[in-house]
């Protein structure tokens, strides 16, 4: 989890592009500030100030609905933000898009094809479009893409008979058609199976090992974990959190919960075999960074106290992201129903 | 062009270009064009009609009025003895509904189809920048538009000689024309039939470029079509009918008329210039603020 962060020098490459925009002393891949997104009356994004850092495998986790795909479309340009600011790779976007994009490969929102294409000629047409292809190495460029993602023998096949999985890597293989900068990928595991899943993580991996940034959405959270360097947590449209996975997750650690009538005698067992344990309304908690689950339930079973249940509190990231989306669910249902009907206020 | 080796996982050479080469780009879009099924039906119809036109012709020869405008008929006649006046016929023949209804499939394919597949956002994430894309786009309709109207006067040309004999062609005016005269007749009517294609594809782009269901472009252009005829036919709208597309349609039949009379075609022609210009200057500006 604590791969030191690769910074590739990319001068050489944008020697012919206009002087960039990025002049702090924190490279970031991407950068967004106040970006707002709103659909007809629906904010779908809302001050989103997202940093991606150069070299980093960031995560962006929310719920479904989150405004996730949003800010990757702003990102890319694909949508044009209603307010705020997106740099990509240095530049101003969208206006940028023709600068940036060429080094950016991108899956968004599902793979797009033909279905009466060949997995093959529908890569050979991304190729085509690729700025920086060169025209004679495009076969080699997709055979390779093509063997990257395990579709080589699928590769002359018509993509209407592909399988879930095998368009989701198709559309991988057009995001690496071509040595990247940055490498944006929306639900990369959508339909994926066990096997497959953990290929998109090698590919990952790989990326990030030549210095690749990688940007990935999902909603899976083993995922996130088992992948990222840094995370992002989307919740209602909003960035509630972000940093390095591991600075984050030190915030919030393991915990075992025990159920027991006597909370006190429980409480007090527990401290005085130095075991950090506080009451809490559900029964007792206990932090796990210092001890271990079976030595609680010894010290508890020795000093006589009744244990009804031990359970394990969610970890990790998925206690962080929890308490993250939940403490604003709470909040907001709490403000829901602070609100004054209007209907009762007038007594007429 | 500079190459730049890199460290990543593949040996694929690089250049540092902002846009991809356009006559690779072109080669791309007509490729993907001419390998869709429908595309390949559509041609196949229209090389396929003049032939059975010239059996039916062939057979009942003389016989052929069913109601239609008088130089219609006056052409359906005249083909009876004379095959090189088979691909006039023909193209006028599709011109009200079946050339404008391959333009329009064409341009709902183009960008409405593609943004249902996903296949744009591709496009645009290379990147292809959109006044590129829509030009990229409209060249491919305009090309297979054009190859659909030559293919049909082409064949139409074959199929007459073959199964009506062409020794010159019989005008509408009552004189005969040479062999090579009639074959630049020909010409010059599927250009004419050609533009009239461009300009509902042009309006049919346009209207693509605000959905994502390739249906509803068909259908739009279609009605639009419908509504145009029908506008066209009511005599009291008569000032309004200058500005129908489909007003001159059938009056470029006045290419068999010898000598040639030039204003009406002219007309048409400026008429279908102006469909153009308009239909794009729309389809660029919905593209260029659309979400991809």
């Amino acid at each position: 989890m604590s791969k030191d962060i690769a910074q590739p020098d990319s001068s050489t490459m944008l020697d012919d592009f206009p002087p960039r925009t990025d002049t702090s002393a924190d490279p970031v891949a991407a950068r967004t500030r106040g970006l707002r997104k709103v659909y007809g009356k629906t904010v779908a994004v809302d001050h989103v100030d997202l940093d991606v850092p150069v070299g980093a495998v960031l995560g962006m986790l929310g719920p479904n609905g989150s405004g996730k795909t949003t800010t990757i479309r702003m990102l890319l340009g694909l949508v044009t933000p209603t307010a705020g600011s997106v740099e990509l790779l240095g530049h101003l976007m969208p206006g940028g898009a023709n600068w940036a994009l060429p080094e950016v490969g991108a899956l968004v929102e599902g793979p797009g094809f033909h279905p009466f294409l060949s997995g093959r000629e529908n890569l050979f047409r991304c190729a085509a479009a690729e700025p920086r292809m060169v025209t004679s190495d495009i076969p080699r460029a997709v055979n390779d893409a093509l063997e990257r993602v395990g579709l080589a023998s699928a590769a002359g096949r018509r993509y209407r008979g592909y399988s879930l999985g095998m368009k989701q890597r198709l559309g991988l293989a057009a995001a690496l058609l071509l040595p990247r900068r940055l490498v944006v990928l929306d639900e990369p595991t959508n339909g994926l199976d066990p096997a497959g899943t953990r290929e998109v993580r090698a590919v990952i991996a790989d990326l990030h090992a030549a210095g690749t940034t990688v940007l990935v959405s999902s909603h899976l959270l083993a995922e996130v974990e088992a992948t990222c360097t840094h995370v992002a947590v989307m919740h209602r449209g909003s960035l509630v959190a972000q940093g390095e996975l591991r600075e984050l997750l030190e915030a919030g650690n393991a915990g075992l919960l025990v159920s027991t009538p006597d909370v006190p005698v429980a409480v007090d067992a527990l401290r005085d075999n130095r075991m950090p344990a506080r009451a809490t309304p559900d029964g007792v908690h206990v932090d796990l960074t210092t001890t271990t689950a079976p030595e609680v339930v010894a010290t508890l079973v020795r000093s006589g106290v009744a244990v009804h249940e031990v359970r394990r509190q969610r970890t990790g990231l998925e206690d962080l992201f929890a308490r993250l989306t939940e403490a604003e669910n709470t909040t907001a249902r709490l403000s829901d129903v602070a609100e004054p009907q209007p209907s009762t206020e007038d007594p007429t | 062009m500079t190459t730049v080796p890199t460290a990543a996982m593949s040996d694929v050479r690089t250049t540092t270009r902002a846009t991809a080469p356009l006559g690779r780009v072109l080669r791309s879009e007509l490729r993907f064009i001419l390998r869709r099924p429908r595309t390949l039906v559509a041609l196949a119809a229209l090389a396929f009609t003049p032939v059975i036109a010239g059996i039916s012709v062939a057979i009942a020869a003389g016989s052929m009025s069913g109601g239609r405008r008088d130089d219609i008929a006056g052409i359906a006649m005249l083909v009876a003895d004379n095959g090189l006046i088979l691909p006039i016929f023909v193209l006028l023949l599709a011109m009200p509904m079946m050339l404008p209804l391959c333009g329009a499939m064409w341009s709902a394919d183009a960008l409405a189809g593609e943004a249902s597949t996903g296949g744009l956002r591709n496009l645009l994430l290379a990147p292809v920048s959109r006044p590129r894309l829509l030009a990229v786009k409209a060249f491919g309709v305009a090309a297979v538009s054009l190859l659909a109207v030559t293919i049909m006067a082409v064949t139409a040309i074959l199929a007459g000689i073959v199964l009506l004999g062409g020794e010159g062609m019989l005008t509408l005016s009552g004189s005969t024309m040479s062999v090579p005269a009639s074959l630049g007749r020909i010409a010059l009517l599927t250009l004419l039939v050609t533009i009239q294609v461009w300009a509902v594809a042009a309006i049919a782009l346009a209207i693509s470029s605000t959905t994502d269901h390739p249906l509803i472009v068909l259908a739009a252009t279609t009605g639009g079509i419908v509504l145009f005829t029908v506008l066209g036919g009511i005599d009291t709208l008569s000032w309004l009918h200058p500005v129908l597309l489909t007003d001159g349609w059938l009056d470029m039949a006045d290419v068999v008329r010898d000598p040639l009379p030039a204003d009406g075609l002219v007309e048409n022609a400026f008429r279908a210039t102006c469909y153009i210009l308009i239909g794009y200057s729309l389809a660029l500006a919905r593209l260029t603020t659309r979400d991809g």
